[in-house]
């Protein structure tokens, strides 16, 4: 076969120029680190390497989110144990006040320290997170929610509350609504509310109730009329009569699946009232027991009912703190949990990126040698052949 | 005269044009093109005598090329491969190059605006995460416009080189006729004219596919491409580059024809080489990129836009755009002769494509194809403002009248991604609060919850207007107190005033629902969330891709073209060298077969010489015998 000299030659510089960007490929790939340097290199690798990236920035934008909610949540907790811890002085405040051998005085004393309970709760109420917003505002969170007036405490905030997003699929409530929290708490025992007609001149007191029944309660505000102190009649607010019968102290009056006990001696013409239960809020409970003590002809029937009746409100309030709190705890449990889930898989697709784009150092390396290894051959065999020619041989 | 001497001349001069042959050879022996020379030595007729024929002595007849006219085609046509597949490689991988960085592309950008979005929600009011977004924003748009502007440089490029192919082709086309003039006229055995036009030839096959065909006069016909005649005989036809039918930054191939103003675009007939390597990058991977770009700054625009539209910012007004992109172009082919004109806006995003379309008058009814595949493509509507025609995601509408035959070239997103921009300025007017907020009566005695209501209609005159649900009974509601009783069924749609919002659980009866305006409500960031979803649901391709989705395909689609075009580009080389060894092998010179040669002629040389000096002595002989010494 025959070999031209040019073709020769030719094909050997194209071999080792081949060569060349081959070692420069290698050298490029150590030096950087990165063998995956375009999707050309492998189209497939790199559109899952984008992807990973993507994901792995949203996991750690998540856990930045979780991290800012959680200091919220915890200030949170904090408020509402602030809050129960008030709510519980002031309960032992409101036993203290069922005592019929007080004085006037002193029950306004008892009146004056629940004032200052009062506006503790209130400042409670309006603490402020790590952003400077009020924890319990809901989401109009840069204006004070609550506000109080002598003793009248009202909401300004909002009933919904924002969200916050802690892993790819979870989104859980930044905070709780001021009216959720303080002010939409269950009244009376939940179903219905008790309470002393106020021109009564006798000395029976009516219990906060049980229900019996519920499917047979009918949401109505009744009135039990003695038309003497032993015979009674209970109306609905139509006019019709419900139920009515005899009593005797302590007596039980049932009707509609409910039934109270009324203590005491009422007179003639005494009348208690038996209204559906709505919503109280916790700073009400306390105002209403207030202005009760602060009166100075109320007597110890109406304050007993009203110290039973506050009792159980303040009891369904400092539930209803728990139950919030309970929810807050989970809400930071959760937070605990994506965190740890975000940072596993963190790693396991950062180390997925890491297979997919980066350089095995000890396979190119070993590459690199093999290559400049034939690279020095080619160069040494060309130097020598391209000597090789008759012509030098000839002699004149 | 059959004798000594005469017989040992020719010799001689035999051997010495040999050896010139063999000097030539040894010269050229780098000259590209060079095809080796081989002396045909024949034997002179005998001369006839008595007792038979003597020979005459040697002559050479002719002085014969090495060359095969077959290796010759095979390697031209792997020529024309290699050159292809690498000028489509080159160009592709630029795309590819600027596609891949993972650390600043598209997708990056994309999450990180994302991430700016999740950071504003954690506490809408901070002044700061609003900045942010806007930053993230400006940033995403700076990375589409680059890609947007480096797209078009590339563009340029291409349309450069292909000027510059074409004028390439030209030149070559005018020497191969020049050579075939030289060869038909007595030039037919002239070697080195041969060689040169072999070498022109071997040159074109570099910028485009060539077919050769050799007439009895022995001049040469190219045909390039598809078979389009580029030399005929001793004329050269001139390619030029003239303005596309519908773009005139876009260059198509032309030929010039005698007797006729126009040009005849041969852009279809143009294959191989680096100018069809050219021509195929620009339209399968240039054009695409750009309006797959496009498509993807539309749908970016699209979702953050109408989600913006549909909340409240900080200050309780209603959301402006925050992002601009290009607009459908629709340009007129350059031989229309009506004088209608074409307007097109996108109408439905999730619709588009990254194609482009031919709108075609065809004897007054209007015909929609896809440009790539050549389907027709169903259109609603009239083509009225009033009643647009719809197809592919765009609304286009038809002014003033066309004549028949006239086509116009519509783009949906050809011209998105270089339009894509940021138009606000302040983070305060992004649009983070729903625009309405749903709520249940704290009176209601019954287990009723209504679910957060989402504008479905921003642009609803009653939309912040407060609507009550009322329930008359726990399995019927009025809206607004008055009109139609609605039958409840629990988690069913309950839609009005541009919103829509859902109940469930179990009414009581005058249980009530309010729909309001979201205003006041600041810390709101559902309209937020509503954006990050719509970031990354479907909403391209028919609810089929997502917007990183999108990129992420563009990207390994550019990709693979590459990929693949360097692979071919690879396996052609190595059968292009292959082509060339053989062509080589047989034309190309070996200095040591020379060298041997060399030594051949010249003891051929040297051993007619002595003949010549034993002719001489014989003379010498016969004269001093016959001489008298008297």
């Amino acid at each position: 076969m025959r070999v031209s000299t040019l073709g020769f030659q030719t094909e050997a510089t194209q071999q080792m120029q081949t060569l060349d960007a081959e070692i420069s490929q290698t050298q490029s790939d150590l030096s950087t680190g990165i063998s995956l340097q375009n999707a050309a290199d492998n189209p497939a690798a790199m559109s899952e390497v984008n992807n990973l990236d993507a994901q792995i920035s949203a996991s750690q934008q998540y856990q930045t989110n979780g991290t800012t909610l959680n200091s919220n949540l915890e200030i949170e907790e904090q408020s509402l144990s602030d809050a129960t811890t008030t709510m519980q002085s002031a309960r032992d405040l409101a036993v203290q006040s069922n005592d019929a051998s007080l004085t006037s005085a002193q029950r306004q004393n008892i009146a004056t320290q629940l004032s200052s309970l009062l506006s503790q709760l209130v400042s409670t109420a309006n603490s402020t997170d790590t952003d400077g917003n009020y924890v319990f505002g809901g989401e109009t969170n840069t204006s004070i929610p609550f506000s109080q007036n002598g003793s009248s405490v009202s909401y300004n905030g909002s009933n919904s509350v924002s969200q916050v997003q802690i892993s790819p699929n979870q989104r859980v409530s930044s905070s709780d609504s001021g009216a959720s929290v303080f002010m939409n708490i269950p009244g009376g025992n939940g179903t219905f509310t008790t309470a002393v007609g106020a021109s009564n001149t006798g000395t029976a007191s009516i219990d906060t109730g049980t229900v019996t029944d519920a499917a047979d309660w009918v949401p109505d505000t009744y009135t039990i009329t003695f038309t003497d102190p032993t015979d009674y009649t209970v109306t609905n607010t139509a006019g019709t009569t419900v139920a009515s019968g005899t009593y005797t102290s302590p007596g039980t009056i049932a009707f509609d699946g409910i039934s109270t006990t009324i203590s005491g001696t009422p007179a003639a013409g005494d009348t208690f009232t038996v209204a559906p239960a709505g919503t109280a809020s916790a700073f009400s409970t306390i105002s209403n027991l207030i202005t009760t003590l602060n009166n100075p002809d109320a007597t110890s029937a109406q304050i007993s009912s009203e110290v039973g009746t506050t009792l159980e409100q303040m009891d369904a309030a400092v539930s209803n703190f728990s139950n919030v709190s309970a929810s807050v705890g989970a809400r930071i449990n959760s937070i605990t949990a994506a965190n740890t889930t975000a940072t596993a898989s963190q790693t396991a697709m950062t180390t997925q990126v890491t297979n997919l784009q980066d350089t095995d150092y000890a396979a190119a390396t070993t590459q690199l040698s093999t290559e400049e290894l034939a690279l020095q051959a080619a160069q040494e065999s060309y130097a020598s052949i391209a000597k090789l020619s008759l012509f030098n041989y000839l002699q004149s | 005269m059959a004798d000594l001497l005469n017989t040992s001349v020719t010799g001689l001069l035999a051997f010495q044009n040999a050896l010139n042959v063999t000097s030539n050879n040894v010269a050229n022996a780098s000259t590209p093109g060079y095809s080796v020379e081989s002396p045909n030595f024949t034997a002179e007729p005998g001369e006839s005598t008595g007792v038979g024929y003597y020979g005459t002595g040697v002559d050479v007849s002719t002085v014969t090329r090495s060359y095969s006219e077959l290796l010759a085609g095979q390697m031209r046509t792997s020529q024309s491969s290699y050159s292809n597949f690498n000028t489509y490689a080159t160009t592709a991988s630029q795309v590819d190059d600027m596609l891949s960085d993972t650390t600043t592309g598209l997708n990056a950008q994309l999450q990180t605006f994302s991430n700016s979005l999740q950071t504003l929600a954690d506490s809408p009011t901070t002044t700061a995460s609003g900045t942010a977004v806007i930053s993230a924003a400006q940033s995403l748009a700076q990375s589409v416009q680059s890609y947007s502007s480096q797209l078009s440089q590339t563009e340029q490029n291409v349309e450069g080189q292909i000027g510059s192919n074409v004028q390439q082709i030209n030149t070559l086309a005018t020497t191969i006729a020049n050579l075939n003039t030289q060869i038909a006229t007595g030039g037919s055995t002239n070697n080195t004219l041969l060689d040169q036009r072999d070498e022109a030839i071997d040159t074109l096959s570099q910028y485009v596919s060539v077919n050769t065909a050799t007439d009895s006069s022995g001049s040469m016909d190219v045909f390039i491409g598809n078979g389009q005649s580029l030399v005929s005989g001793d004329t050269a036809q001139t390619l030029t580059t003239i303005p596309s039918e519908y773009n005139p930054t876009e260059n198509d191939v032309a030929l010039t024809t005698a007797g006729s103003a126009t040009p005849l675009d041969i852009t279809s007939s143009i294959s191989g080489g680096s100018l069809g390597g050219l021509l195929s990058v620009r339209s399968q991977v240039i054009n695409p990129t750009i309006n797959s770009l496009g498509q993807i700054s539309v749908g970016i625009a699209s979702v953050v836009n109408q989600q913006q539209a549909a909340g409240l910012t900080q200050s309780g007004t209603a959301g402006q755009p925050l992002f601009a992109v290009g607009a459908p172009q629709v340009s007129p082919s350059t031989s229309n002769t009506g004088s209608a004109t074409v307007s097109a806006t996108v109408s439905d995003v999730s619709s588009l494509t990254a194609d482009n379309y031919v709108l075609a008058n065809n004897g007054g009814t209007w015909q929609l194809t896809d440009q790539s595949t050549d389907q027709s493509v169903a259109m609603g509507g009239t083509g009225t403002a009033a009643d647009p025609f719809t197809a592919a995601g765009v609304s286009i509408v038809v002014n003033g009248t066309a004549n028949s035959g006239d086509t116009f070239l519509v783009q949906p997103t050809a011209a998105a991604a270089a339009g894509f921009s940021v138009q606000l300025t302040s983070g305060k007017q992004i649009a983070s609060a729903s625009a309405v907020q749903s709520a249940a009566a704290t009176t209601n005695t019954g287990t009723g919850t209504i679910a957060a209501a989402t504008v479905t209609d921003p642009t609803n005159a009653n939309l912040m207007a407060s609507t009550s649900i009322v329930f008359s009974s726990p399995t019927t509601y009025q809206i607004n107190g008055t009109g139609t009783t609605y039958t409840y069924t629990p988690g069913s749609a309950i839609t009005a005033n541009g919103w829509t919002t859902s109940i469930s659980g179990t009414p009581a009866t005058g249980d009530s629902f309010t729909v309001s305006s979201n205003v006041g409500n600041t810390s709101d960031n559902t309209n937020l969330f509503a954006m990050i979803d719509g970031l990354s649901s479907n909403s391209l391709d028919g609810g089929t891709t997502s917007l990183t989705g999108a990129a992420s395909s563009l990207i390994s689609q550019v990709g693979s073209q590459t990929q693949q075009a360097q692979s071919n580009a690879s396996a052609q080389q190595a059968v292009n060298t292959s082509a060339t060894d053989a062509v080589n092998n047989l034309s190309g010179v070996n200095l040591d077969e020379e060298a041997a040669n060399m030594v051949k002629y010249q003891q051929a040389y040297q051993a007619c010489a002595q003949l010549i000096t034993a002719s001489t002595t014989m003379f010498n002989t016969l004269i001093s015998a016959v001489s008298t010494t008297a």
